[in-house]
């Protein structure tokens, strides 16, 4: 009895321990699924399966020919999945092909040795990691479709364990080129069209379910997606790639030369109020080297100087008809005002000079005087009521974010020197592309017009926003014609005998002011420390294109070279050199206006028939060569002659006449070497033609 | 044919059935483990066959095939060659550490072919039928000290050889046997002394020595103090201090053992068990993301082959130790609930039918499957939800793997097998 009693009662305790247990067990998932629940599913869909935001492709950037500005590529980063290959069937594959992977990873990235990645991937292996970095330099979708031939790398995410990781990366195929107007996002920092059409740029990000495959990394799970990413829209802006590409290089020239602490250069389409260039250059701390940092011509409020007395004369004629011959007696250039004393920069005065003098010459005290003589008694409103007119005083909501806000106000009571001083361009806070602004509107008789940089967005090819619509203009122009008439006048002479006389020039004519401003630092106006700046309008007849140009604190050795006509004018001049050589419009558009017809050039052409035929398209030229090859072309009495351009065996052929490129094409072909000097067509050449010449023979030019 | 009927008629088919439901829930599970939503492969696809799934398909095929032929040979054998079966399993113990395959850093592995065969798993049985054989002897007592040492020496024997092949989670299983011998009559001490010794073990990992002695300290005052008065002679007290003191001695030696003899990585496993943030990335990770996958399943789970967790492989071994998180996440608690009650239902069926028999060597051998399936029961569920160290042992009929399935086949048709003819057998005790 006693047995059987200790037996049942084992029994029994047996029995017990097995429920007690499988009672643990399911109180345990009890506890794991509802008590504890919510904090498991969270970790589920936090850590490894989430639900995380797609990426909308950015918009491209586009200049006004369609050339790419900014452009979003795919890039990827080179990733291993070690747990892939801890699987019995995939070990074989990562054995076999360990090795000549690694090989080829120290290959391709020669970064270190394959033993190193052999080592780094092992260790890995060993630690059982879910994921591991291979090599953290961007790769692109070239390389990415090289490295799925690799061994392991061949079998895929799941059996070799490979992860390309894709990575978005801006690019901009013109490199730093406008690289401020353009602009960039770098983590916190958002400037030029990046910034101000990042909302259109960035499109809408989707939303899908992604699985976590390693630090930081994710996977989209097929299926997955619950909102598909729009695309960001395009943008098309008024860039020039040409002008922009101009305007930088010749600022950073201008810069370098003159150690200037800063500049920046608007080249503006005068009908279209289109921004054709925008660069911004500023001398980085303690070097000789600019970059594009900060947007001077549409951030940087300061002083305008003398390219305001447009204004100020504009305001005149408009206002009680102000004559260019009106004269005015400035005396020995100096002129006390209250307490403070106005100068012009000719030391001993230009005596009495006509209106047109006093601008030409950017006379100070013969503008304050004209405005005293005027505006000065009780009138002053009215002036301030004309540069509200011009649009001076309001904000320019300007598509590129922030906008400034100008700062002109008339002259509390009792202040005598408020009214002299605002006319000369002190006293106030305006852009330069403000200022750009109102010279666009003489050059465009008159009417005033938005400046615009974003022509339009779009979806590939469907216009989705029209900029141009929204455009502000002015439907009443800014001044009368005559007033017009009398003011273009002044801006021509200023160029052709006052003080940017260093730029004119007989192809075509600029109009424009120069402005040298005294750098107001502390409160102060500081003497030596010039901030300078040319605005104006080419071809003067017809204008196509207004630019300002200014450049901050140039350091010249001469002073002359401190002020406006040194240092910005020539930049102006450069760039208009430039655009008036590349815009055969520009040309035509003259050449008619000057003889009703082509003008041509009795001087020796050489050049390719079919090129000859092109221009002769363009042109509206009848007579073409009629043979093939190279041809020789001569005006003689508005006629045009063609023969055929001999080019004889192992000879030496007459080149000039011809444009560089073609004499490099023609030479190097018959296996000469070149060297050249100057630039244009070809003047002279060091081997006369028709001689004989051995191969490999150094054959010098001059251009001109 | 006659013999045939005969069996089919007197096999327990409760118990079969609920085998048989076992194994068709966990191949689909191990379906569900390995299913790629990517490239999701079905019987008949190319390459199917080389997957989990797949090779889990022909490893039951083969099963039926094996539990045919145990059905088929006389009942009588296992108890005559009980002996010479668990000496051919010894043999093939040593022999695997000579002429055996490496995997995963066991040397436990026969490679035939494309298959991998684990002696191991099939010295549970062999234990079994011979521990059987050996307690069934007339006159054996397991009072004795002399039969308690035969008894421990045919127990310690193998997985002390599994040891030496680097099979820490097979070797442990042996001491589910202790639920045998103490049904069998093996003094309570002993298991006593067994739970004592993992509470302690336990106890000392999670608190520092100094706190464990006070404790004992403090535990055998209040033992002496509520003793009754006639209990409280001087050598009761003498002893339980006694007890308190080697069990002082014993916690100062776990914690000796703890840091010269395991193994980091078994520290850690441990330590994981106590602390669930420990090791996150490593050590963790395998328990962290069992939780997950378990504790995110809800009542009634993600649905089947809708797990997250288990899709991409987040939990390792997930078709083979880690199996239990699939039904938890995919089938949530109810599916949870069935599988535990699958199992208890077995358990108890295979004891209730064990102590039904008339022979002794039929219900030692019935208590040692029930053992031996507690123990994998017990132990891989347990550490799957995170109350067991994660040991790496199968889930008898679940998990992946040809040996596991085998093995506790062999195991079970066996004892159905004898079970089957116990009409037959006169009761030897």
């Amino acid at each position: 009895m006693n047995i059987k009693k200790d037996i049942v009662m084992r029994l029994r305790f047996v029995f017990l321990l097995i429920l007690l247990f499988a009672g643990g067990i399911i109180w345990r998932i009890v506890q794991l699924q509802n008590i504890e629940g919510e904090k498991w599913r969270k970790a589920s869909s936090l850590r490894y399966v989430s639900e995380r935001t797609i990426e909308a492709v950015r918009g491209n950037i586009y200049a006004d020919d369609g050339s790419l500005l900014a452009t979003s590529l795919p890039k990827y980063r080179l990733g291993f999945d070690p747990l892939v290959s801890l699987s019995d069937k995939n070990r074989r594959i990562f054995d076999d092909g360990i090795e000549e992977l690694c090989k080829k990873l120290s290959n391709f990235y020669g970064d270190k040795d394959w033993k190193d990645y052999y080592s780094m991937i092992n260790l890995a292996r060993h630690e059982k990691d879910r994921y591991i970095l291979l090599n953290n330099s961007l790769i692109d979708f070239q390389d990415v479709k090289m490295m799925k031939k690799w061994p392991i790398f061949k079998e895929g995410k799941y059996k070799g364990g490979v992860v390309f990781e894709k990575v978005n990366v801006r690019y901009n195929p013109f490199g730093k080129m406008g690289f401020r107007t353009i602009g960039y996002k770098k983590d916190k920092e958002k400037v030029g069209i990046e910034n101000s059409f990042d909302s259109q740029l960035a499109g809408v990000p989707g939303k899908g379910i992604f699985e976590k495959i390693g630090q930081g990394s994710f996977r989209p799970i097929d299926g997955g997606e619950e909102a598909i990413p729009i695309p960001g829209l395009d943008i098309h802006t008024t860039i020039n790639v040409n002008i922009q590409d101009v305007a930088e290089s010749s600022l950073l020239r201008a810069l370098k030369r003159s150690g200037a602490d800063k500049g920046c250069v608007v080249v503006m389409e005068v009908a279209t109020g289109e921004i054709k260039a925008m660069t911004n250059l500023t001398r980085m701390r303690d070097t000789s080297n600019y970059a594009e940092t900060y947007n001077h011509a549409v951030l940087g409020l300061t002083d305008p100087g003398s390219v305001f007395k447009l204004a100020s004369m504009v305001a005149l004629m408009e206002e009680w008809n102000l004559s260019n011959e009106e004269l005015v007696e400035t005396g020995d250039g100096k002129m006390k005002i209250g307490d403070k004393i106005l100068e012009d920069s000719k030391t001993t005065g230009y005596g009495t000079i006509t209106a047109q003098s006093v601008f030409e010459h950017s006379s100070n005290v013969g503008t304050a005087k004209l405005m005293l003589k005027y505006f000065g008694k009780g009138n002053e409103k009215k002036y301030y009521k004309k540069l509200h007119d011009f649009h001076l005083d309001q904000r320019l909501n300007f598509q590129l974010r922030p906008d400034a806000i100008p700062r002109i106000s008339p002259p509390k009571k009792g202040d005598i020197t408020g009214l002299p001083w605002n006319s000369i361009g002190y006293g106030m806070l305006l852009t330069p592309l403000q200022m750009l602004t109102f010279y666009n509107a003489i050059a465009n008789d008159g009417k005033w017009i938005q400046p615009i940089i974003v022509k339009e967005t779009r979806v590939a090819d469907k216009v989705e926003d029209d900029f141009k619509l929204k455009q502000e203009v002015d439907e009443n122009p800014i001044c009368s014609e005559e007033t017009l008439k009398k003011v273009r006048k002044m801006l021509e002479g200023v160029v052709e005998r006052g003080t940017a006389s260093n730029i004119k020039n007989d192809l075509y004519k600029i109009a424009g002011k120069t402005g040298t401003s005294q750098k107001l630092i502390n409160g102060k106006y500081r003497k030596g420390m010039y901030y300078t700046s040319f605005i104006g309008y080419f071809p003067a007849d017809a204008p196509k294109y207004s630019c300002v140009v200014a450049i901050d604190n140039p350091r010249g050795v001469k002073k002359e070279a401190l002020f406006a006509s040194d240092a910005s004018a020539p930049v102006f001049k450069e760039i208009a050199d430039k655009i008036y050589a590349c815009d055969i419009q520009m040309h035509k558009l003259l050449a008619k206006d000057a003889n009703g017809g082509v003008k041509l050039t009795s001087q020796k052409q050489i050049a390719h028939t079919s090129d000859i035929k092109a221009i002769n398209e363009e042109f509206g030229i009848e007579r073409k060569p009629s043979n093939e090859g190279w041809s020789v072309m001569q005006a003689e009495n508005g006629k045009v002659h063609y023969e055929e351009h001999s080019n004889p065996k192992n000879k030496v052929p007459d080149l000039r006449g011809m444009s560089l490129r073609d004499a490099l094409y023609v030479l190097e072909n018959k296996g000469f070497k070149v060297s050249y000097s100057g630039f244009g067509k070809v003047k002279s050449q060091s081997i006369p033609p028709g001689v004989f010449a051995a191969k490999n023979r150094t054959i010098g030019l001059v251009l001109n | 044919m006659a013999r045939q009927e005969k069996i089919s008629k007197n096999l327990d088919w409760i118990t079969v059935l609920l085998f048989i439901v076992c194994v068709i829930v966990g191949w689909f599970n191990i379906y569900a483990a390995i299913y790629n939503p990517e490239n999701p492969l079905w019987i008949g696809d190319p390459g199917f066959f080389e997957t989990n799934a797949g090779k889990q398909l022909i490893w039951i095929g083969t099963t039926v095939l094996l539990i045919i032929a145990i059905l088929v040979i006389d009942y009588r054998f296992y108890d005559t060659f009980a002996f010479i079966i668990y000496g051919f399993f010894m043999f093939m113990l040593v022999a695997v550490l000579l002429v055996g395959t490496e995997v995963k850093g066991s040397h436990s592995w026969f490679r035939i072919g494309g298959f991998q065969l684990q002696p191991a798993e099939f010295a549970k049985m062999a234990t079994a039928l011979a521990l059987a054989k050996y307690i069934s002897t007339p006159m054996v007592n397991l009072a004795r000290f002399k039969d308690q040492f035969t008894v421990s020496l045919i127990i310690l024997v193998p997985p002390i050889l599994i040891l030496a092949s680097h099979e820490t989670g097979v070797a442990l299983v042996f001491a589910s046997f202790m639920i045998l011998l103490y049904r069998e009559g093996l003094p309570g001490v002993y298991p006593a002394v067994f739970l004592a010794t993992i509470i302690l073990f336990v106890l000392s990992l999670i608190y520092e020595e100094w706190q464990i002695y006070i404790g004992l300290a403090v535990l055998a005052g209040i033992i002496i103090l509520i003793m009754p008065r006639y209990e409280r002679k001087t050598k009761n007290i003498i002893t339980i201090l006694g007890i308190a003191f080697v069990m002082g001695l014993f916690v100062t030696g776990v914690d000796w053992a703890i840091n010269n003899v395991l193994q980091q990585h078994q520290r850690n496993r441990i330590k994981v068990l106590i602390d669930p943030d420990f090791d996150r990335k490593k050590t963790g990770y395998n328990v962290r993301q069992a939780k997950i996958a378990i504790g995110s399943g809800g009542l009634l789970g993600k649905g089947y082959l809708q797990g997250t967790q288990t899709k991409f492989d987040f939990v390792p071994e997930q078709s083979t130790d880690f199996i239990f998180c699939t039904v938890g996440e995919e089938e949530g608690f109810l599916g949870s609930l069935l599988v535990v009650g699958l199992f208890l239902g077995l358990l108890l069926r295979v004891a209730y039918l064990a102590d039904q028999q008339k022979s002794r060597f039929a219900r030692v051998y019935g208590y040692g499957v029930v053992s031996i399936l507690f123990f994998h029961f017990m132990v891989n569920i347990g550490m799957t939800i995170g109350l067991m160290p994660v040991i790496g042992i199968p889930l008898p009929f679940f998990s992946y793997g040809g040996s596991s399935l085998w093995s506790f086949s062999i195991l079970l048709f066996i004892f159905l097998k004898i079970d089957a003819h116990r009409t037959q057998v006169l009761s030897r005790w």
